[in-house]
């Protein structure tokens, strides 16, 4: 342990952006380094506003009671989801690595300090989760002095056991790829499976609790909740700590967590040198014969570049084409479920027409599609590499061009085989999906444009591992979260406006904005590039 | 000098992807006090050998003793007395190199006033003193090398594995590291080191191996193997009759 606590120290320092800024002499890299801060600040406050919002609206209804369990629930859930994306490149492949298995570490040790990383480096959401919850608890529910401590302790335990496991399902996935000779297209795929059953277990899960003859709303979603807390153990030790209800749910809690973490990374450590060793190697090609050859422009050539890093990258796909892969699964869904019982099944049965939803279907697609523009993090991917572009007879301008390029050619194609699926479902007329169609090109533009703005502003070239650029990175947390929320309320505004006003308009509206706002991001792109 | 070898490689294979064989049935012994040229063509199986040896790479065939420790069941033990330098090494570039010495010096839990002294003698035998407080994203390549050489040096290892060390070294660290491959050896520390620049490893090491496709192809001594020639002629030579 203090071997991982050495290592960790270090790392933390190495990969952070403190170190840099009390080092460095570039007011320029200073000012940069600070506009990430305040962007991550600003995305801390929004999480912190969004969960101090539901605990405060429990409380004004009567259900604070429900808090805690729901706190115990989103952070676990939100834990578990954030590491499995991350795990693989925390804990596998990294830069550093011949450097740190070089010195007298055990596997182990090097494995289980990589975890400490993530976690520490994941602690603010966690927080940003669960502080306002236990703001709004205490006043609602008139809580005692000794349970803020509690909460806060046992807030620091709570994400553990998920991220635990979702570390060791990445590490069963790398375990397997590792046996097969394309590793990187193994992992990549079975990533991708199971987040796609991590989604599907959600509706099982709902499937399984629900109670047909229950009819309020929110009985039913608090009697889902004290199901699904009965169901994971340490979403009730957290809730019977905090409650007074069950004394013995905290040192439960700490104790599983430590006893689990000890565990597993007992276990990871002992494969963890000969993982690390085939994700390194590389199959032996075949040997290579001259065919054709052919000219591109220079902004294909370089689109055709990100295509090769994407794919060659199982981090790179896994978040950077889940969007993509979603869109394709739900337009299959529409088509062979319908249109109307997915709606029915996705809100459990809620009371409304499914129709009122059509005008929202580019929203829908949008939400998944959008949900990471590659142009968002490939700036920063270039890392060590960005010589060789700063060294070419090609502007910055032809550079982001080709990267954008290469978001649209992933992009437009699933958004549209995903909007004209749900359009067909639903029964929309052609001019409307015509115009859906139209709108879903905007939006994909616009994430484009807007994602290599936060990209380029926010680039980060000498980053350790990669993950901190395409996960993690501030470039993408500017794209990702406000991008998804504004979405979220778009939905819903054009539902209701949807009500009163013609869709085909509505469309045309929404898709002048989209565009003008991405004509504003391409230009903003330019002007950065002139920069450079 | 002792009569058990500090590294000891025997029968050693490594396979990737697709079943090619990068090291095939290599085994050579290093002694203490010996430095030991690891020489062959690019590709030819010399870092797959070296990063076995320093317990970055797994490997399934064959034994590496390090100290009479095994690198597959006492691997902390083996790493305890071995420093390594990479060709191209990934420093932790957001530190400053003070800062990531003091590391290395943590893990090897030397005490206040000895890594004072070790760093102030190394840092200024390379010239990088004033350079110390800045951070390492900042270094030129020779700068990095130099900073990892320091740092596998004030540890005193007992084995010295160096992967391309001259590479970007600017003739001054070259001769640098050069007096201090002497004077290691001449302590007791083996060396065991690749390069491609046969001069240098005619005039530095007692011992040469040569490795192509993976298979050791020549091995002992530097007057054995030349005899008489230079270490160009015998490596051609050597080389040309594995065609």
């Amino acid at each position: 342990m203090k071997g991982s606590l050495l290592l960790l120290r270090t790392m933390r320092r190495a990969s952070g952006r403190w170190n840099v800024y009390r080092h460095t002499a570039d007011g320029k890299l200073r000012r940069k380094i600070v506009m990430g801060w305040v962007g991550l600040a600003v995305l801390y406050a929004m999480l912190v506003f969004y969960s101090g919002a539901m605990a405060f609206g429990y409380g004004e209804i009567g259900f604070q009671d429900v808090v805690p369990g729901v706190c115990a629930l989103t952070v676990s859930a939100l834990a578990f989801i954030m590491t499995l994306f991350r795990t693989n490149g925390y804990l596998f492949g990294f830069r550093e690595y011949d450097l740190v298995m070089s010195l007298p570490f055990s596997a182990r040790t090097v494995a289980l300090s990589k975890f400490l990383l993530m976690y520490v480096r994941l602690l603010p959401w966690y927080l940003s989760l669960s502080l306002p919850m236990l703001v709004g608890y205490g006043l609602y529910a008139r809580a005692g002095v000794w349970v803020y401590p509690v909460w806060v302790v046992l807030t620091l335990a709570l994400p553990v056991i998920p991220m635990v496991a979702a570390s060791f399902v990445g590490f069963l996935i790398a375990r397997i790829s590792a046996g097969f000779r394309k590793t990187n297209i193994v992992q990549t795929v079975l990533t991708f499976a199971f987040v796609l059953f991590c989604f599907s277990l959600r509706f099982i899960i709902e499937d399984v609790f629900r109670d047909d003859a229950v009819d309020a709303v929110l009985i039913q979603a608090a009697e889902a909740l004290d199901g699904a807390i009965s169901t994971y153990p340490p979403a009730a030790w957290f809730t019977g700590a905090v409650t007074g209800e069950n004394w013995l749910g905290g040192p439960l809690l700490l104790s599983a967590s430590a006893a689990l973490l000890a565990l597993v990374f007992w276990i990871v450590g002992g494969a963890y040198r000969n993982i690390n060793s085939a994700l390194q190697s590389h199959a032996a090609g075949k040997r290579f014969r001259m065919k054709a050859q052919h000219r591109r422009s220079a902004e294909v050539a370089i689109a055709w570049k990100e295509l090769r890093r994407l794919l060659g990258s199982t981090n790179y796909m896994v978040n950077g084409a889940m969007g993509e892969v979603l869109a394709a699964l739900l337009g299959v869904a529409t088509l062979v479920i319908g249109f109307d019982k997915l709606v029915a099944l996705v809100t459990n049965n809620a009371p409304f027409d499914p129709a009122i939803l059509h005008p929202a279907i580019p929203f829908i697609v949008y939400f998944l599609i959008g949900m990471m523009a590659t142009t968002a993090c490939s700036p920063s991917l270039e890392g060590k590499n960005f010589w060789i572009l700063q060294s070419l007879p090609l502007s910055m301008q032809t550079v982001y061009r080709g990267k954008m390029l290469f978001n649209m050619a992933l992009t437009v194609p699933f958004m549209a085989f995903a909007t004209l699926c749900l359009c067909l479902s639903a029964h929309v007329s052609a001019v409307h999906t015509a115009l859906y169609l139209l709108l879903g090109l905007a939006l994909c533009a616009f994430s484009t444009a807007w994602g290599c703005v936060c990209g380029v502003r926010f680039r980060k070239l000498d980053w350790g591992n990669e993950i901190e650029v395409i996960k993690q990175g501030t470039a993408v947390a500017l794209y990702l979260l406000p991008n998804m929320f504004v979405v979220m309320g778009l939905t819903v505004l054009v539902v209701v406006l949807g009500r009163r006003m013609d869709h085909a308009v509505l469309a045309l509206l929404f898709t002048a904005i989209a565009g003008l706002l991405a004509l504003l991001s391409y230009l903003r792109v330019m002007k950065l590039a002139e920069k450079e | 000098m002792q009569d058990k070898p500090m590294l000891e490689i025997r029968h050693f294979s490594k396979s990737y992807g697709g079943g090619k064989k990068a090291v095939d049935d290599l085994s050579l012994q290093v002694m203490p006090g010996d430095i030991y040229g690891f020489i062959g063509h690019n590709g030819a199986g010399k870092s797959t050998t070296i990063r076995a040896v320093v317990g970055v790479l797994d490997f399934k065939e064959g034994e590496i003793f390090i100290g009479g420790h095994s690198a597959k069941r006492e691997p902390l033990a083996c790493k305890q007395i071995t420093a390594y330098i990479p060709d191209n090494p990934d420093l932790y570039e957001n530190l400053t190199g003070i800062q990531y010495l003091n590391f290395i010096a943590d893990v090897f839990a030397i005490g206040g006033r000895e890594r004072e002294e070790r760093i102030r003698r190394y840092a200024d035998q390379f010239e990088m003193t004033a350079d110390l407080g800045n951070l390492i994203s900042s270094y030129s390549h020779g700068m990095k090398q130099k900073l990892a050489i320091i740092s596998a040096l004030i540890h005193e290892p007992r084995l010295l594995v160096l992967d391309e060390p001259f590479v970007g070294l600017d003739p001054k660290a070259t001769f640098t590291l050069k007096e201090i491959m002497h004077q290691m050896c001449d302590r007791g520390t083996a060396i065991f080191f690749s390069t491609h620049v046969l001069d240098v490893a005619e005039k530095l090491c007692n011992k040469v191996a040569i490795i192509k496709h993976g298979r050791l192809i020549a091995a002992g001594s530097m007057a054995e193997l030349t005899e008489g020639h230079s270490l160009e002629e015998a490596f051609l030579e050597v080389d040309g009759d594995e065609r």
